[in-house]
C-alpha cells in the first residue's frame, strides 16, 4: 500500500507571512509574503544571493526566520524539526551518504522511525523501483552517474512521505545533456506523487520550463510572483524584465507629453512611444520616471536611410553593433538606439534574405499593442505579481 | 534532553583539555615550582630561592652546553632543510601520477612509525670501525685505514639527527607545495623563467609555512633531545637536554628544573622567531 | 617540471629520482644491515661479515635474562599502546568535532596541544614524575606514563581529526535531520562512519607514537619498563646481537600495525569511491 496514493487535495500549500532573515548585520531575506498553493511546481529564481536558498531552508526547518511565519497548510512550523513539518530537501550536492548502498540510504528514514531492517529494506526496494532504480539496490553512491544519484536522492526524500519537497539546485551539478532530461523527469514525479515541489535555481528557461509559479527575487524580495508565462511575457519590473532575458527595457525621464504619446530621454536619445491608456492627465508627469518593455521578437528591423533619420513614434534607430546566429533566429544588438543596449531577434529566414553587416544604420520598430509598461521599483513586493499600470500589452 | 550547541562544545573538548591540563599544564607549573627550590645535597626543599638559576646562568658549561646544541640544532636545520625540501619538491613536482606521489611519500613516512632508538642504533654497525662502510671503502681500494670520525663522533649524532627527523621537514613542506596551484609554475614557465627562478621566486615563498613548520620540529626536537647524542657521541660529547637527564638520574631535581625552565625559554625564543618570519597559524589550522 | 605532453623528462627529473632513491636508501640501509644481523649465526659478533645464519639470538631474547625482562616490557607496551590508541581517538574525535564551532577559549586550547607537542618530552616527563611525587602517587606505567604519552599524541590526533572535519561535507549531517534522525543518530550512523578511515589513521599514530616513546616514559612509568626502555638499557652495554633481534621483532609489530591501518584505509576509500566501469552518464536505466 503506497502511502503516496493516500494524498488528500492540494496538500502541502505554503505561506510566508512577513518572513524576515538576518545574519548578523546582512539581511538575506526582507520582510516577505507569499502563497504558494499545494500540488504547485514553484520555481524560486534569482542569482546569488538574492535569498532564494535561504528561504527554502526556512520552509524546510534548517533556519529559523528572524520575524515572520512560515504557514504548511495553514499551521506555523517555525521552529518544528523538519520531519515534523512534513517537508523533505534534496541537497545541491545530493549528500547521499557515501558509506551505505542505495537501499540503505534510501531507507534511512525509515530507519530513524524504528522501522525493522527487512520491512524497510523492502519498502525502500519498492521506492527504488519507482524511480527506476531497482537494479541498482546494492550499489554505493560513489557508484552511480549523477543523474542516477539525483534519483536515488529523490526516492530518499519521497519516502517519507512529505507534503513539500525543497530542492536545492538540483540539476545545477549536471551536464547540459542530463540536465534536460532531468528536468522532464522531475516534472514527471511532481506529477505522479502529487506534492508541492520548491525548486531553487538560477537559470531563467529552467524555471519557465518546470514551474506552475516562478518567484523571481532579488537582494532579498520578491521581485515578481506568478505563472511561467506572466514573468517571461509580462514582466513586472524592469529587474524581472531584464533577469528573464527576451525584452528590451525602456527606461528615462518623460520630458514631454502630447495626445497620447510620452517622450521620454532615455540615454542621449530621445524616444516617442505610445501613453498607456490608463494615463490620467497628472500620472504620470513630464519630469517622471518611465519604464516600458518590448520583447526583442516583436521588433521589427528595417534599414535605415541615414544615421541621424528620425525613428517617429514606437520605434528606435541605431547602428548595428552585434550580429549572433542563433539557429532560428539572429540576436542582433543595436548600439546608441536608447540609455542601455537595443536588441532585436530576427527570423532567421528574413535576416538572410537581406542580411545586415556590423554598423549598419537601422531602425526598429514595434507595434503599440507590444508595448509593456513596468512599475518602478516597488517598496513591499506585493503576494502574487499582477500586470501593471495599463490593460496595454494584456 | 536538548544540549545547547555551546555546552555540546565544551563537553566534547573537555577530555582533551583535561589531559592536557592534568598531564601537560600542571606538570609545567610544577617544574616551574621546583626550579625555586632547594636542593640539599640528597632532598629538594621547598623555598623561593634564585639559586639555581644563579647556577646554571653563571656556570661556564651551561655556556658550552648551549652552544653545542645549538650547533647541532642549525647544522641538523641546514642539511635536513636541504634534503627535505629537494626530497618534497621531486614527489611534489616531478612525479605524475597521484598513486606514485601517494606510495613514494608513505614509503618516506614508514620509518617515523618505528622505534627511534633502533633507528638510531642502526648507525652503529654501518659506521663503526668494522662497520659496513669502513669494510666497503677498505674493500674497494679507497682508504687503507677505516675511517675513526664516522662513529662516536658529531658527524655521527648529526647523521643520526638527520636520519631521524629529515622527515619533519618533508611532510609539512610537501603539504604546502601539492597546494601551489600547478598554473602558476605554467603560467611563470611561458613568461620565460627558468627552473631555477621558478623555484626561487614562486616556490619556496608559497612553501614558507611549511618550511616554517618543518623548522620548528626540528629545532625544537633537537634541542630537547639528550639520548641519540649520548649514544651516537659515544658519551663524549653532550646536550642541554643531556647534562639535566644526569641530575634528574642523582635526583637534583631543583637544578634540573631551572635548566628546564631556562631550555623552555630558549626553545620558545626560536620558535617565536621563526614565527616572526612566516606566520603559520593559518597553515596548521586550515 | 612541466607536464610534457610527450612524456619526455626533463634532466632535472632524473636527477631528482637519484637523490630521492639515495634518500631511500639512506633512511632504510642502515635498519636492513639490523635485520640481516639479528640472524647472525651463534658464533657472529655485532658487525658484518655473517658467521652463519639462524634463529639463536631471537631464541636467546625470549628465554635469556641477563637481556631483561623482554616478555613483560613486551606485554606492557603493547596494553599502553592499545589503551593510548583507545584514548586517542575516542578525545581527538569529539575535540576534533568541538572545533568546528567557535566557542570560548578554543583558541586556548588549541595552542595548548601544539606547545604540548613541540614540547621535549623529557621536560614533560620531569614535569609529570614531580607532580605525582608531590603528591605522594607512585608513578605507574598505566597511569603516569600513560597521561605523558597522551600530551604527545593527542596534538598529532587532533591535526589530523582538523584535516579529516575539513573535508567533511555537512550536508551529510543535515541531510540526516532532514530525513527525521537525532543528534546521536546522526552521530552514530552517519558522522562516525564517514570519519573511520581518518580514526583509522589517528589510531595508527596512537599506537606507534605510543608503542615507540621513550622520553617521557622513561621518567614516569614507575618501576616497571616498557620495550623502549628495555632497548635503551642494552644499548648501554650492547655485547650480542641479542639487541638486533630485539630491533628486528619490534620493528615487525610496527611494520603489522602500519599495514592494519593503511591497508584498512586504502579498502575503505576504494569501496566507497571506485566508479563501476561500466556506468556511463549515457546510458540510463530503461
Amino acid at each position: 500500500m503506497n502511502p503516496a496514493d493516500q494524498r488528500p487535495a492540494a496538500r502541502g500549500s505554503i505561506e510566508l507571512a512577513g518572513v524576515t532573515k538576518r545574519f548578523g548585520e546582512t539581511i538575506a531575506v526582507r520582510n516577505i509574503d507569499l502563497k504558494i498553493p499545494g500540488g504547485c511546481y514553484c520555481c524560486l529564481l534569482g542569482p546569488s544571493g538574492c535569498g532564494k536558498t535561504t528561504i527554502l531552508r526556512m520552509i524546510a526547518g534548517h533556519e529559523s526566520p528572524t520575524e515572520g511565519a512560515v504557514l504548511i497548510d495553514g499551521e506555523n512550523v517555525v521552529g518544528k524539526l523538519p520531519v515534523e513539518r512534513g517537508t523533505a530537501m534534496m541537497f545541491q550536492s545530493y549528500a547521499l551518504f557515501p558509506h551505505l548502498s542505495c537501499t540503505d540510504n534510501v531507507a534511512f528514514n525509515l530507519k530513524t522511525r524504528g522501522v525493522e531492517k527487512t520491512e524497510r529494506r523492502a519498502r525502500a526496494r519498492d521506492m527504488l523501483d519507482r524511480v527506476r532504480m531497482k537494479s541498482f539496490a546494492d550499489r554505493l553512491p560513489a557508484q552511480l552517474s549523477g543523474g542516477q544519484q539525483q534519483r536515488i536522492a529523490l526516492a530518499r526524500s519521497l519516502i517519507t512521505n512529505p507534503r513539500v519537497l525543497l530542492l536545492d539546485e538540483p540539476l545545477s551539478a549536471l551536464d547540459e545533456f542530463l540536465r534536460l532530461q532531468m528536468r522532464g523527469e522531475l516534472r514527471n514525479i511532481q506529477a505522479e506523487f502529487g506534492i508541492t515541489f520548491i525548486h531553487v535555481t538560477h537559470t531563467q528557461m529552467e524555471a519557465i520550463a518546470l514551474a506552475d509559479m516562478v518567484v523571481v527575487m532579488d537582494q532579498g524580495q520578491i521581485e515578481q510572483a506568478a505563472s511561467a508565462r506572466d514573468v517571461y511575457d509580462r514582466p513586472r519590473t524592469g529587474y524581472v524584465a531584464h533577469f528573464m532575458g527576451g525584452q528590451n527595457v525602456l527606461a528615462g525621464t518623460i520630458t514631454s507629453r502630447q495626445s497620447g504619446n510620452f517622450t521620454i530621454a532615455s540615454g542621449n536619445k530621445k524616444i516617442d512611444i505610445t501613453a498607456p491608456r490608463s494615463a490620467t492627465a497628472s500620472s504620470p508627469a513630464v519630469g517622471d520616471q518611465f519604464e516600458v518593455a518590448v520583447r526583442r521578437d516583436r521588433v521589427r528591423l528595417t534599414r535605415a536611410p541615414s544615421q541621424a533619420a528620425d525613428a517617429g513614434v514606437n520605434a528606435v534607430t541605431g547602428r548595428v553593433s552585434g550580429i549572433e546566429y542563433q539557429g532560428t533566429w539572429l540576436k542582433i544588438s543595436i548600439e546608441d538606439a536608447c540609455g542601455e543596449g537595443f536588441v532585436a531577434n530576427v527570423p532567421d529566414d528574413q535576416f538572410f534574405a537581406d542580411p545586415l553587416k556590423m554598423g549598419d544604420p537601422v531602425i526598429a520598430r514595434w507595434d503599440a499593442d507590444e508595448l509593456h509598461y513596468l512599475v518602478a521599483r516597488p517598496g513591499r513586493a506585493a503576494a502574487n505579481g499582477s500586470t501593471v499600470v495599463a490593460a496595454a500589452g494584456s | 534532553m536538548k544540549v545547547s550547541p555551546a555546552l555540546t562544545s565544551y563537553l566534547q573538548i573537555g577530555p582533551l583539555l583535561l589531559v592536557l591540563l592534568l598531564f601537560f599544564g600542571i606538570p609545567l607549573l610544577v617544574v616551574i615550582a621546583y626550579s625555586f627550590f632547594q636542593f640539599d645535597g640528597i632532598d629538594s626543599v621547598p623555598a623561593f630561592d634564585f639559586v639555581n638559576y644563579v647556577d646554571v646562568l653563571t656556570s661556564g658549561v651551561t655556556l658550552s652546553l648551549y652552544l653545542k646544541t645549538l650547533y647541532y640544532a642549525v647544522v641538523v636545520w641546514a642539511i635536513t632543510l636541504l634534503v627535505g625540501f629537494t626530497v618534497a619538491y621531486f614527489l611534489a613536482f616531478h612525479v605524475q601520477s597521484l598513486i606514485w606521489q601517494m606510495a613514494l611519500f608513505l614509503l618516506c613516512t614508514v620509518p617515523f612509525w618505528t622505534s627511534n632508538i633502533i633507528r638510531m642504533i642502526s648507525w652503529i654497525p654501518f659506521l663503526g670501525r668494522n662497520g659496513i662502510f669502513n669494510n666497503a671503502l677498505i674493500g674497494a681500494g679507497i682508504t687503507q685505514e677505516p675511517l675513526e670520525f664516522l662513529l662516536f663522533s658529531d658527524f655521527a649524532v648529526i647523521i643520526a639527527y638527520v636520519h631521524l627527523f629529515t622527515l619533519f621537514m618533508i611532510v609539512p613542506i610537501f603539504n604546502a607545495m601539492a597546494r601551489i596551484d600547478k598554473s602558476l609554475i605554467e603560467a611563470a614557465r611561458d613568461g620565460g623563467a627558468t627552473g631555477w627562478r621558478i623555484i626561487w621566486d614562486i616556490v619556496v615563498p608559497l612553501s614558507k609555512t611549511g618550511i616554517a613548520l618543518g623548522s620548528i620540529f626540528v629545532v625544537t626536537l633537537v634541542m630537547g633531545d639528550f639520548f641519540v647524542v649520548k649514544v651516537m657521541s659515544g658519551s663524549q660529547s653532550a646536550s642541554i637536554a643531556m647534562a639535566m637527564s644526569n641530575q634528574i638520574a642523582m635526583v637534583q631535581y631543583p637544578p634540573a628544573a631551572a635548566s628546564a625552565v631556562i631550555l623552555l625559554i630558549v626553545v620558545s625564543l626560536m620558535v617565536a622567531a621563526i614565527l616572526r618570519v612566516v606566520d603559520v597559524r593559518k597553515e596548521i589550522a586550515g | 617540471m612541466q607536464k610534457l605532453q610527450t612524456g619526455k623528462r626533463p634532466l632535472s627529473f632524473y636527477a631528482l629520482s637519484i637523490f630521492f632513491g639515495l634518500f631511500v636508501l639512506f633512511l632504510y640501509g642502515p635498519m636492513s644491515a639490523i635485520y640481516i644481523l639479528s640472524f647472525q649465526g651463534p658464533t657472529g659478533g655485532l658487525t658484518f661479515p655473517m658467521r652463519g645464519w639462524s634463529l639463536h639470538w631471537f631464541d636467546a631474547l625470549f628465554s635469556q635474562q641477563r637481556t631483561g625482562d623482554f616478555a613483560g616490557a613486551f606485554t606492557r607496551s603493547m596494553i599502553l599502546a592499545v589503551m593510548v590508541l583507545l584514548l586517542t581517538v575516542a578525545i581527538s574525535v569529539i575535540a576534533g568535532l568541538a572545533f568546528r564551532r567557535r566557542f570560548v577559549g578554543a583558541a586556548f586550547v588549541f595552542y595548548l596541544a601544539v606547545a604540548s607537542l613541540i614540547m621535549p618530552g623529557l621536560l614533560v616527563g620531569l614535569g609529570v614524575g614531580l607532580t605525582f611525587q608531590t603528591l605522594g602517587v607512585q608513578t605507574k606505567w598505566f597511569a603516569s606514563a600513560l597521561g605523558a604519552q597522551l600530551t604527545w599524541t593527542l596534538p598529532f590526533g587532533m591535526l589530523i581529526m582538523f584535516a579529516v572535519l575539513s573535508r567533511f561535507n555537512r550536508a551529510y549531517e543535515e541531510a540526516a535531520r532532514d530525513l527525521g534522525a537525532t543528534n546521536w543518530q546522526i552521530f552514530l550512523w552517519v558522522v562516525l562512519p564517514i570519519l573511520f578511515p581518518g580514526m583509522i589513521a589517528v589510531a595508527l599514530f596512537g599506537f606507534t607514537l605510543s608503542y615507540d616513546e621513550f622520553p617521557r616514559t622513561l621518567l614516569t612509568s614507575g618501576a616497571a619498563n616498557t620495550l623502549p626502555m628495555e632497548i635503551w638499557g642494552m644499548t648501554t652495554n650492547v655485547t650480542s646481537p641479542a639487541l638486533y633481534a630485539l630491533g628486528t621483532v619490534t620493528t615487525l609489530v610496527s611494520f603489522i600495525a602500519i599495514a592494519l591501518a593503511l591497508g584498512s584505509i586504502a579498502i575503505i576509500q576504494w569501496r566507497r569511491s571506485r566508479p563501476v566501469a561500466n556506468v556511463s552518464s549515457a546510458k540510463e536505466p530503461e
